[in-house]
């Protein structure tokens, strides 16, 4: 009797066994096993079928197992991220050439990286768990399956934080001075539109959306604009002064009357994006009315205050700031954190602008440049200027943990470089 | 900068596979290839237990849960008629085809089946 090679070849020497104790079936064209043949290798195998669930899974390789390697791969998933695929969803890898790619779904970044694995992973459609083979109810009892691929590597995910950087520094090659300004006219000047956005950082669309935010910008003509700090003041200058003309209350800005009295000064919509930027909005007996915040504006007219100088004299610049806020407003340097910082130790004290967006993104360049700034810090000094380094589930004193060494000066605990700072 | 799509058709659209983990390698006996081979036998207990018989061991398993699935990503470099709406050729995209919540792990050294036991002189 002819046997077929290549079937008998893949069991092995349990194919030689076969030959002698049984009568050999004629050899078939087709690779399928038969049930037959599945009991037989049982009895050999000295397996009881009454200890096993009756149906066997056949596996065999597919056709396209092992040929193009690099044509599927695994991605490890946190089940969140799952629920999302299964809704539909999309994700989106990012990244330069130059550049470590991260995977974005709409609303988290995460570092993407290959893990290697001693052990071969198999994937295999339409094989079923015992669970799940006790939950159908089935008459056959051998399924043929065929496994898709193999890897020795699948991709991990890790949250890390949204490269945000580059969205200010886009942002600024082409900042807004108003819709007389000269630039406006010229159409040659770099604009992104969100898409542009999309395109250019690695972040998901709402970590984007969340940053243009809390950088004031503003979505004019379909594109993303970041004010110049003077134009802005320029506008919230306009609405302080017409609510204390009008001696309205500051909880209480009605939109309608300021677009009235300051439309002929100001594009409207500005108008309305300096109410949104330092005040929160709400609508009472069908009027809309907007929630100024003291902090935001005593911070910004701090801003434009020392940012005409290397550094101030403290105690002159605290008189001239209360001065300078609208009626009302109280003062207070807790509304400056990540924005200036105080030195306590020269005489007499200063006070200068340090704002955490100018300093470097990455942790250690972070905390290099914050200690060729100042050699010793305390944690309440530096942790404005550290928070936003912070990943998921990281604390502040982790950070200095990693990254600083302390010790006591004078009683209070200080933190300084671990390396010499040239 | 380069923005890789990975896409997905929902529920609906997405199998449930299997993932099996074996300690080392497989090879195929003959140089051709593992493409269209046979692996072996896979049972499972009455308890539920995973049997794989391949070529002359037994391998016996768990099935284990994944605390974080898989998913099967399969690579499609666009041809000359893949464009989005725009007429812009599309990058390389790659599609969810299967996720993978259980895994059948093998870990346990092979028992060989001896089949010929030579009888004492």
């Amino acid at each position: 009797m002819r046997i077929g090679p290549r079937r008998l070849a893949e069991l092995g020497p349990l194919s030689v066994a076969l030959r002698c104790p049984h009568p050999r079936p004629r050899a078939r064209a087709a690779m399928r096993r038969t049930r037959e043949e599945v009991d037989a290798t049982l009895q050999i195998a000295k397996l009881k079928a009454a200890e096993l669930l009756p149906v066997v899974h056949c596996l065999g390789f597919g056709p396209g197992a092992g040929a193009a390697v690099g044509d599927s791969c695994l991605l490890e998933l946190e089940p969140a991220l799952c629920q999302q695929l299964e809704a539909g969803h999309s994700l989106v890898i990012r990244g330069d050439k130059d550049e470590q790619a991260v995977l974005c779904s709409k609303d988290k970044t995460y570092d993407l990286r290959i893990a290697d694995t001693s052990n071969m992973l198999l994937f295999i459609p339409g094989c079923k768990t015992p669970d799940q083979l006790k939950m159908e109810e089935t008459h056959c009892n051998i399924i043929h399956t065929e496994i898709f691929g193999f890897s020795n590597n699948y991709w991990e995910l890790r949250r890390c934080r949204p490269k945000l950087k580059k969205l200010k520094k886009l942002l600024m090659e082409n900042i807004y001075e108003g819709p007389d300004s000269q630039k406006e006219k010229d159409s040659n000047h770099s604009k992104y539109t969100t898409k542009d956005l999309l395109d250019q950082i690695q972040a998901s669309e709402e970590e984007i959306m969340t940053q243009l935010q809390v950088l004031n910008a503003c979505e004019i003509e379909g594109y993303w604009r970041i004010l110049d700090f003077d134009y802005e003041m320029k506008l919230l200058n306009h609405v302080t002064q017409l609510v204390d003309s009008e001696s309205w209350s500051f909880d209480k800005v009605p939109l309608n009357p300021c677009l009235q009295e300051l439309g002929p000064l100001e594009p409207e919509e500005m108008i309305e994006h300096c109410l949104k930027c330092y005040g929160k909005k709400y609508i009472e007996e069908g009027e809309v009315y907007f929630e100024l915040s003291a902090d935001k504006i005593c911070r910004a007219t701090a801003q434009m205050l020392l940012q005409n100088a290397v550094k101030f004299n403290l105690a002159e610049f605290q008189e001239v700031w209360q001065q300078s806020v609208p009626e009302g407003m109280i003062t207070s340097l807790d509304q400056l954190k990540g924005l200036a910082l105080v030195d306590r130790h020269s005489r007499p004290e200063i006070i200068f602008l340090l704002k955490v967006d100018d300093l470097p993104e990455d942790n250690q360049e972070r905390f290099n440049s914050l200690f060729s700034l100042r050699e010793k810090w305390t944690e309440e000094d530096i942790a404005p200027y550290i928070q936003d380094l912070c990943g998921e589930k990281q604390t502040i004193g982790a950070l200095l943990t990693k990254y600083s060494r302390s010790s006591i000066q004078n009683g209070v605990k200080v933190y300084n470089s671990r390396r010499p700072i040239s | 900068m380069v923005q890789i799509v990975i896409s997905s058709a929902g529920a609906g659209g997405l199998a449930e596979w299997v993932l099996m983990e074996l300690q080392g390698e497989i090879e195929a006996r003959y140089s051709t290839g593992l493409a269209g081979n046979l692996l072996g036998d896979l049972h499972y207990t009455t308890e539920g237990i995973p049997v794989l018989i391949v070529g002359h061991h037994i391998l016996y398993g768990k099935i284990i849960h994944l605390e974080k699935p898989f998913a099967v990503l399969v690579k499609h470099t666009p041809g000359e008629q893949d464009c989005d709406e725009l007429g812009c050729k599309t990058g390389t995209q790659y599609l969810v085809t299967a996720l993978i919540k259980n895994k059948i792990l093998f870990k346990t050294r092979p028992k060989p089946i001896i089949t010929n036991v030579p009888k004492k002189v």
